[in-house]
């Protein structure tokens, strides 16, 4: 168990590093020096520009920055924002809390919604399997702005109901902030409900076929410990799986849903940044939302092997 | 105790019927081993299935004629009414122990909740009692075992823990559906004993189903062979060993190896 | 004995195939015919601004006065134009690196689907906003993102197949007879693996327009004044309070663009009976 958590930590240190690169190669891709970018708008002279280059270490060899970029990465320091000067790890984590406060709230509804849909269409079958899965494609093929656009376009002005749109902070108001968070987390939940209602289903339907459900039926046991004990506890690890997969999807949808509702998280942050071409800011948030997914891919792996005795057996 | 008259089983699909079992009539007297011998596909397991009402997940079965069981037609009860006679009065154990138990739950636990479900006992008690179980079908240091995954136990030793939940809530008459076809020809000897035992100390029933009058000999009193969906031949034991009359028997009982004779290579 | 009889399903699949090219012509037919087929000239400005529909303006007009139609079949050329594009490319990248990486395994393949992770564990649509906006929001940029962030997703499906299919009896037989490797992988194993790829490459082509439409909503789309779903609806959201129908239109034409693509996955997959993964 233990020297299968390290073996999956090792295996992503390279993919980290390949990350890094990436993040770091972006900036420089820039046309143009970066040091204009970093100067902003204003037309500077040669000797600032100069200046702004020895500041920012940009007269050194390349991998010689990305090695002091990687240094400090790993001290907990992301560089400074040339909007605000102030360093990125600061301004970044009260907004990264947001975005992870409404990313799970998204994952929750949409595992709530697809394991019930999932589960109505694997057991009902018929006519109600039929209505899940079209409901599903039509879903499928709604984009997570567009519900959010609509669903601004119906409560906003059919039902004005107070507040609904303010972003109320945590510690200012716990539970209206978790109300003020409902609908975003809604229209960013519901195109991922797809993907775990349709694994659900498959999971459920396998299950079922089972000898083990049979067996649980020949013991005359009640239809509800049969779904409870014997269903839904051995399809929900598939199910959970999918759940945790599915993070990468949620997070880039934060952006447009924050965007949206106006919600001060890290979609919203990344937003602003590349409209000021706040390089630093955007390359702290790349690497940070992919250390962030590929960290929950392994916890979702280690999590299967505990769930699933079977897996940790074979 | 058991008295089936023109049952019927019919598989329905896409409108389509399919009967597999062509109103057939037996009677097993309580106490007694009847066995019930037939190729794959001979009816023989969907027979056993009528009598607990249990339809393969996600088809639709529709069933004919009478099953009398103590005097009460099983077909005419609810399917609530029938959860309160499966396990309780009479219990089944099926073919392949690998893929009977539930792989997320302890042995313990799936024995607790029968338990619980029919004897009303408390989580103690059914413990107690589930031990006991495991004691009784042979499973060693029971108490620690109890707490033990399914996939911690070899086959022949699931067909054990299976073999208690089947008997758990002492019920009337057991099924016992090719209990041994996927199991070492050492441990179907074994199992074949302790069903013999347990019959015998709980004062059970026996529905023996197989495809092979090997299995059957010297278990139980009476036989009907089955082929097609009907009843071909039925009598006692004996006599259907020492002059088969229907073809159909007299080929499946070439098919079984003598003690004694041997097969030119 | 749970699953339908093959027939069936593959009756509905040729169903849904044949709905899903009815509904791709339509996509074409913008594509092709674009500005022709529109009433005005979608720059075209009027006094009558935010207007509801009208027997002169079907869907009505935005808040300069431009005809909402004539900018939604234009805007649709545009979205789908890129689309189309960025996901040949993705398929051909996809082609090659899954082909190569599958067919010659060993180091190859270790190297090339290192690389590809690592583009994977990026969250796509976060990736694409900000190679976007590195590179600057212009057609040929968005274009090759697109095709970039997609490409890992496409290798890995040409690549599964591969790897088993390799092994199979008549491309070994193929090898005994001396016929090339390049031969081979073109002639024996790219037949073989073209269900899957049809069916990933109709589901994304459902989630580019999902990317296209999304960056353009954000307005890191083409720059105006080429109308674009994406930015339309962003647009219609200022005016949602005056004018809440204009919404409707960019809304209904990205959802049915991508409701076409996931009808056509859905449709091969049951015709050409693909595992769901």
């Amino acid at each position: 168990m233990i020297r299968m958590v390290l073996v999956r930590l090792a295996l992503t240190i390279p993919i980290l590093l390949g990350v890094s690169i990436v993040a770091f190669g972006l900036m420089r891709m820039l046309p143009g020096d970066f040091a204009e970018a970093a100067a902003g708008t204003t037309s500077v002279s040669a000797e600032v520009l100069a200046t702004t280059r020895a500041q920012l270490g940009l007269d050194r060899p390349l991998w010689e920055q990305y090695g002091i970029w990687l240094k400090g990465v790993l001290t907990g320091d992301l560089g400074r924002s040339f909007a605000t000067k102030r360093p990125v790890t600061t301004e970044l984590l009260p907004r990264l809390a947001v975005t992870a406060e409404l990313t799970l709230m998204a994952g929750l509804i949409a595992m709530i919604i697809g394991v019930a849909t999932g589960l109505a269409s694997a057991r009902l079958r018929g006519r109600t399997d039929w209505l899940v899965r079209g409901w599903n494609s039509l879903l499928l093929a709604v984009p997570n702005f567009v519900v959010a656009t609509l669903i601004v376009l119906v409560f906003g002005l059919y039902f004005p109901m107070i507040g609904i749109f303010n972003y109320v902070p945590f510690a200012k108001d716990p539970i209206g902030n978790i109300a003020s968070l409902l609908l975003p987390a809604l229209s960013l939940g519901l195109t991922v409900s797809v993907t775990i209602s349709e694994n659900t289903r498959a999971a459920v339907l396998e299950v079922s076929s089972q000898d083990y459900v049979m067996v649980a039926r020949a013991k005359g046991l009640l239809a509800r410990t049969i779904l409870g004990n014997y269903l839904v506890r051995n399809a929900l690890t598939p199910v959970i799986t999918v759940t945790g997969l599915q993070l990468a999807a949620l997070l880039g949808g934060s952006i447009l849903i924050e965007t949206i509702f106006t919600i001060p998280g890290m979609g919203q942050y990344l937003f602003d940044s590349v409209t000021r071409r706040d390089y630093p800011v955007i390359q702290a948030i790349v690497l940070v939302s992919s250390t962030i997914v590929l960290l929950t891919n392994v916890l979702v792996d280690i999590a299967y092997a505990r769930v699933d005795a079977r897996v940790s057996y074979e | 105790m058991l008295e089936v008259r023109d049952l019927t089983a019919e598989f329905i699909r896409e409108g389509e019927v399919l009967r597999v079992v062509q109103r057939i009539g037996f009677d097993i007297a309580a106490g007694e081993a009847v066995g019930f011998v037939g190729e794959s596909g001979s009816g023989k397991s969907v027979t056993a299935r009528a009598v607990m009402r249990l339809a393969p997940e996600g088809s639709s079965i529709r069933w004919g004629g009478r099953i009398l069981f103590k005097g009460q037609d099983l077909l005419a009860l609810s399917e609530r009414e029938m959860t309160d006679v499966r396990g309780r009065r009479i219990a089944m154990v099926f073919q392949d122990p690998m893929a009977s138990l539930n792989p997320v739950m302890t042995v313990g636990q799936q024995i607790d909740d029968m338990l619980m479900r029919h004897m009303s006992l408390s989580g103690a008690q059914a413990r107690k009692r589930t031990v006991e179980l495991l004691g009784l079908v042979g499973i060693r240091d029971p108490e620690h075992r109890a707490d033990d995954y399914p996939h911690q136990f070899s086959g022949g030793m699931r067909q054990r823990v299976l073999i208690a939940i089947a008997v758990s809530c002492e019920p009337d008459l057991l099924i016992a559906d090719e209990p041994t076809t996927a199991l070492d020809v050492t441990v179907q000897a074994q199992i074949l004993r302790l069903l013999m035992r347990l019959r015998r100390e709980l004062g059970m029933a026996l529905m023996l189903i197989t495809h092979d009058f090997g299995v059957i000999a010297g278990m139980v009193e009476r036989v009907y062979v089955m082929n097609n969906g009907e009843i071909v031949e039925s009598g006692a034991i004996d006599t259907l060993f020492a002059a088969p009359k229907h073809p159909y028997t007299q080929a499946l009982l070439a098919a079984v190896p003598r003690i004694g004779t041997r097969r030119s290579a | 004995m749970s699953d339908a009889p093959a027939p069936k399903k593959h009756h509905r699949g040729q169903t849904m195939v044949f709905i899903g090219l009815a509904m791709l012509a339509v996509l074409l037919l913008i594509v092709v015919f674009g500005p022709s087929i529109a009433p005005y000239s979608p720059s075209k400005t009027s006094p009558n601004s935010l207007d509801g529909p009208t027997a002169m303006h079907w869907l009505g007009t935005d808040s300069i006065g431009r005809d909402l139609l004539s900018r939604l079949i234009v805007g649709g050329r545009g979205t789908l134009f890129i689309t189309f594009v960025a996901v040949a490319l993705a398929l051909a990248a996809g082609l090659v690196l899954g082909l190569t990486s599958g067919y010659m395994g060993g180091k190859v393949d270790l190297i090339v689907m290192r690389i590809l992770d690592v583009i994977f564990a990026f969250p796509v649509f976060l990736l694409a906003i900000a190679v976007v906006a590195a590179l600057g929001p212009t057609v040929r940029n968005l274009i090759l993102t697109i095709a970039i962030v997609y490409t890992p997703a496409m290798a890995r499906v040409v690549r599964g197949p591969v790897l088993s299919v390799k092994r199979w009896d008549h491309v070994e037989a193929a090898r005994s007879v001396g016929v090339g490797e390049f031969a081979i992988a073109i002639r024996h194993v790219l037949p073989m693996v073209i269900s899957p790829i049809l069916v990933q490459t109709s589901l994304i082509l459902a989630n580019t327009i999902f990317t296209v439409t999304a960056l353009s909503f954000l307005g890191l789309g083409p720059p105006p004044p080429d109308p674009n779903w994406g930015s339309m609806l962003a647009e219609a959201r200022q005016f949602m309070e005056l004018a809440p129908l204009t919404v409707i239109g960019p809304a209904v034409a990205i959802i049915f663009a991508s409701l076409t693509f996931i009808v056509l996955a859905n449709g091969l997959r049951e015709l050409l009976d693909v595992g769901s993964r």
